[in-house]
Order: structure tokens, then sequence, then C-alpha cells
């Protein structure tokens, strides 16, 4: 098959597809299916130029696809597009797709979602929380510039890496890049989930005692008591209380919510936590 | 009826972000609480309700196609609505309609099955120009409406019903109370759910560090992660150049 040279204009047009409609249409059935179609249509009518060929791409490009669609997601693009260039049969353009899917969604969705993410919005949050407008502003532009940066670079990179993407994902760079964000993970998780997370208690008991023939009313306040033995001790609980139910238990985190939901509409009623 | 309606088109935005731009990430509550504070000109309540939803679900946002209570609707209406009955107030609605909207994206998500069938018929007949119709267009019309017409009804029609609510939390003081405290409590199970991916049997020392620099040393979070960059940093340096040599 003599495949047709793409030019910068086609590259763009699906960079362009992949950035605006990626996901449009998600659905359980195929997932990402109609938009990694709609995005590699302008590269499969170049390099398909019969018509039957073009409809059997086609229809191969609408099976099942899941990934990260921000890291991820543009790499297997870049790399597919470098090897329908070069005229590589369906069969192993799919299992492209198929086998990177799944590892790279899995650390697309650990880097950026729960890492990222979560550091960003808590700065954000208690920026925002401290009417700081700056809070809101910040992420936004911690998301706009890396985001589409990142996205732009991976699509280009994948396409001039071609088919030795694989090669070079296998390499450790990705695992070395992906414990470095653990750590970070563990370390801000250490610091952030009692600066967010806010459990105190307004109990107090009075009692009367009798110092040199006086009488006195002494009153102990329990949440100083508790600080004192270690700070946020409350949240520091509640915390681990929740990561045991989720792991240990297996419960399901709305179970979780619910609970929690309870907990402290409860112990806020009554003046138990507060 | 006319901010209903822009509160509609800012909730149709902020779910069109997530499905390709993902520019501004506005369906996270501190954005869609910040862009309806905005457009209805109260700022502080959009901050405020938006960052108390946000820290509520933060970590819940751990997977990408995951179903949630839908805080964007959420902290759009906690915001609108927050700006008569005060924060607590908007924080108090935004909660239930979060939850009562849960199922709504399971079942867009179902629904969004009609694009992919019809996709097979356009590619079985080789119609690209069809194909490409359907999704610059419509693709993203189900998943839009599904967040745009809770928020313009609730908007246009739900004043009596906050009244009401109103008046309740006026002569209840112990619900903002309840609330309060729920708000405080919720985050953890965001937290929970990061613990839960990342490896804390095998590294316990890294989160016991993070919490050291934050209870004792009152270090900032930008502090503490920036610290954080530097450990990992150094761990890897000295691992690495171990085993290399």
């Amino acid at each position: 098959m003599a495949a047709n040279k793409l030019t910068r204009a086609d590259l763009m047009s699906a960079f362009w597809r992949y950035i605006f409609f990626f996901q449009m249409g998600w659905n359980y059935e195929r997932m990402q299916s109609v938009g990694y179609c709609f995005t590699m249509l302008p590269i499969l009518k170049k390099t398909r130029p019969d018509p039957e060929e073009f409809k059997e791409a086609f229809i191969t490009n609408l099976n099942f696809f899941n990934t990260m669609p921000v890291l991820g997601a543009p790499l297997i693009i870049g790399a597919h597009i470098a090897l329908e260039e070069a005229g590589a049969s369906l069969e192993t353009t799919e299992g492209l797709k198929v086998g990177l899917m799944g590892p790279l969604a899995g650390v697309g969705d650990t880097l950026i979602w729960a890492l990222y993410n979560s550091i960003i919005f808590s700065i954000g949050s208690v920026m925002a929380l401290q009417g700081n407008v700056l809070g809101p502003i910040l992420v936004i532009l911690l998301v706009l510039i890396p985001y589409t940066a990142l996205r732009y670079w991976q699509f280009f990179w994948a396409y001039n890496q071609g088919t030795s993407l694989v090669a070079s994902l296998g390499s450790g760079a990705i695992r070395r890049i992906t414990e470095l964000a653990t750590i970070v993970g563990l370390i801000v998780v250490g610091g952030f989930a009692p600066s967010i997370v806010k459990l105190t208690t307004p109990l107090k008991w009075s009692r009367e005692v009798t110092l040199r023939g006086e009488t006195v009313t002494q009153t102990v306040e329990v949440q100083p008591q508790l600080d004192s033995i270690l700070p946020y001790l409350l949240s520091v609980l509640v915390t681990f209380l929740a990561y045991w139910l989720l792991k240990k238990k297996g419960w399901s985190p709305t179970r979780v919510i619910a609970l929690l939901f309870v907990l402290g509409f409860v112990g806020g009623v009554l003046g138990i936590f507060g | 009826m006319l901010t209903a309606l822009i509160l509609a088109i800012w909730a149709y935005l902020c779910i069109f972000d997530i499905l390709g731009p993902t520019f501004f990430l506005g369906f996270r509550p501190l954005i869609a609480g910040f862009g309806t504070g905005i457009l209805v000109g109260d700022v502080q309540t959009g901050m405020m309700v938006g960052a108390t939803l946000e820290l509520m679900a933060l970590g819940v946002y751990t997977y990408g196609g995951a179903t949630i209570p839908d805080y964007t609707v959420g902290a759009i209406l906690g915001t609108y609505f927050g700006k008569t009955l005060g924060f607590e107030g908007g924080v108090a609605l935004a909660i239930p309609a979060a939850l009562l909207l849960t199922q709504v994206d399971v079942l867009n998500r179902f629904l969004n099955f009609i694009f992919v069938h019809r996709a097979d018929r356009y590619a079985e007949a080789g119609d690209a120009a069809g194909f490409d119709r359907m999704m610059i267009f419509f693709s993203h019309i189900i998943w839009g409406l599904s967040r745009a017409i809770p928020v313009f009804l609730a908007v246009a029609f739900g004043e009596d019903l906050v009244q009401g609510i109103s008046a309740f939390f006026q002569a209840n003081p112990w619900f903002n109370r309840g609330i309060m405290v729920t708000g405080g409590v919720l985050p953890a199970l965001g937290f929970a759910m990061l613990l839960k991916i990342l490896p804390v049997e095998q590294y316990p020392a890294f989160l016991l560090l993070g919490f050291v620099m934050y209870a004792y040393l009152k270090i900032p979070l930008l502090g503490i992660a920036l610290a954080a960059f530097a450990i990992a940093l150094v761990f890897q340096q000295v691992k690495y150049r171990a085993k290399e040599a």
C-alpha cells in the first residue's frame, strides 16, 4: 500500500479535533470510541485514498477505546498517526491502541487526576476560602497552560518517535516519574489532610473541687487535652477511619460519604463536634 | 429568567470543557462556583461555596470515568441561592442538589450509546461528513442538557422553595451547625481515596513527614508541596545512584 505523506495541516486538523472533541459522546458501550475515530478521520482520509479501505479503517476505529484524555491519549494518537503514515495494517494500529490505553490510563489518572489536581485544587480552595480571588484564577492558569502544552508536546513527540515509542515507554522512565509523583503525593497528603479535614470538639466538663476548704469550679476542655496528645488528632482519626473502611473493609465511597455525613451532621447538631 | 438561561449556558460550558478542551476544568466545583459568582455578581459567595464543595469532593475526582455526586450543578445552584441565603445556606442546598443528580450522569452516559450506533451507520456508508456533523453539533447535547436543564429549572422556578428553606434555616440554627461540621469531615473521604491509590504501606515515612511539616512546623501548603518535590528528587538520586554504582 502506497501511503501518502501527511502535511502539517493534516496533523493540526487531527490535533484540534482531539483537543475539542475527544470525549464527546462518551458512553458505557464503547467509551471514547467516537471521539477517537473523529480525531483520526482527516488522517485516514489521506492515508487511505481507496474508499473501501477508508471505510474499513473508519469502522475499525470505532472499536472500544478508553484512556486518560490528557496524559496518554495524545501519545497513542501521535504514534498511531505515525504508523498510519508508514502504511501499517489495521491489526498493527489496533494492537497499539489496545496495548497502550490501559497502562497509560493508570499512569495518567494517578499523575494528573489524583496528584496534580488534588494539589492545585487544595491550594486554590484554601486561598478562595480566605477570600482571595487569585485562588481560582491560579488554578485555571495551572490547568490551561500546562495541560495544553503537555497535550501538544505528547502528540507531536509521539508522532516523531513513531514506532520506537513503545520501546521508549518501556525503558523505565515512566516508572521513575510515577515513583517521583507518588512520593510527592504521600508527603503532600500527609500535610494537606490535617489542614483540610476539620474535626474538633467543643466538649468540656466542670466539677466542684474543694481546695484548702474553698470550693472552686474546675472546667476541663477536651480539645486542648487532645491537642497535647497529637495536634489534629480527630482529623487524623476520621481520615484513617475512612481509609480503613475503603481499603480493608471494601466499603464503596458512597457508603463512606453516608457514614461521614451522619457522623458530622449528628455530631454537629448534638454539640459533640464543632 | 435571563439569569436562569445564563447559568444554564454556564453549566453546559462547564461540562463541555471536560469532554474536550479541558482548558479550565469547569466541572470542578471551585471553578463552577467561581464562574457563577462572577455571572451573578457575588464572587465571594461563589468562591466560598465552590471551595467548600471542592474540599468535600477532593479525591473523589481521582478517576476519570467514575460517577459521583454532581458537585458542578451543586456549586452553581449553591452560589446562586447562596447569594440570598448566605454561604452556609448555599452549601446546605448544594449538597442535596448534587446527590439528587448523581443518577442523571449514569443515565446520560448510557443514553449516549445512540451516538456510537449512528456512527456505525455513517461508517458503513463511508459518510465521513455526516459523522463529522454529528460529532460537532450533537455529540455533547445529552451531556450538556443533563446539567443545563436542572440548573435552568431550579433557578427559574426554585424561588419559593428557597424562601421556604431560608425560613427553615432562620428558625433552626442547629441545622447550619450540622452542615458546617459535615463540611469539615467529608474531605476525609477524599484523602482516604488518595491514600488508597498511594503505596502507604510501602512508604509510611513520607506520609508522616508531611504531617509533621504541617502540624508541628506549620509550613504553608505550597511550601509542603515544594519540599515534597525536593525530598522525592533526593530520594531518587540516592536510590538510583546506589543501584547504578
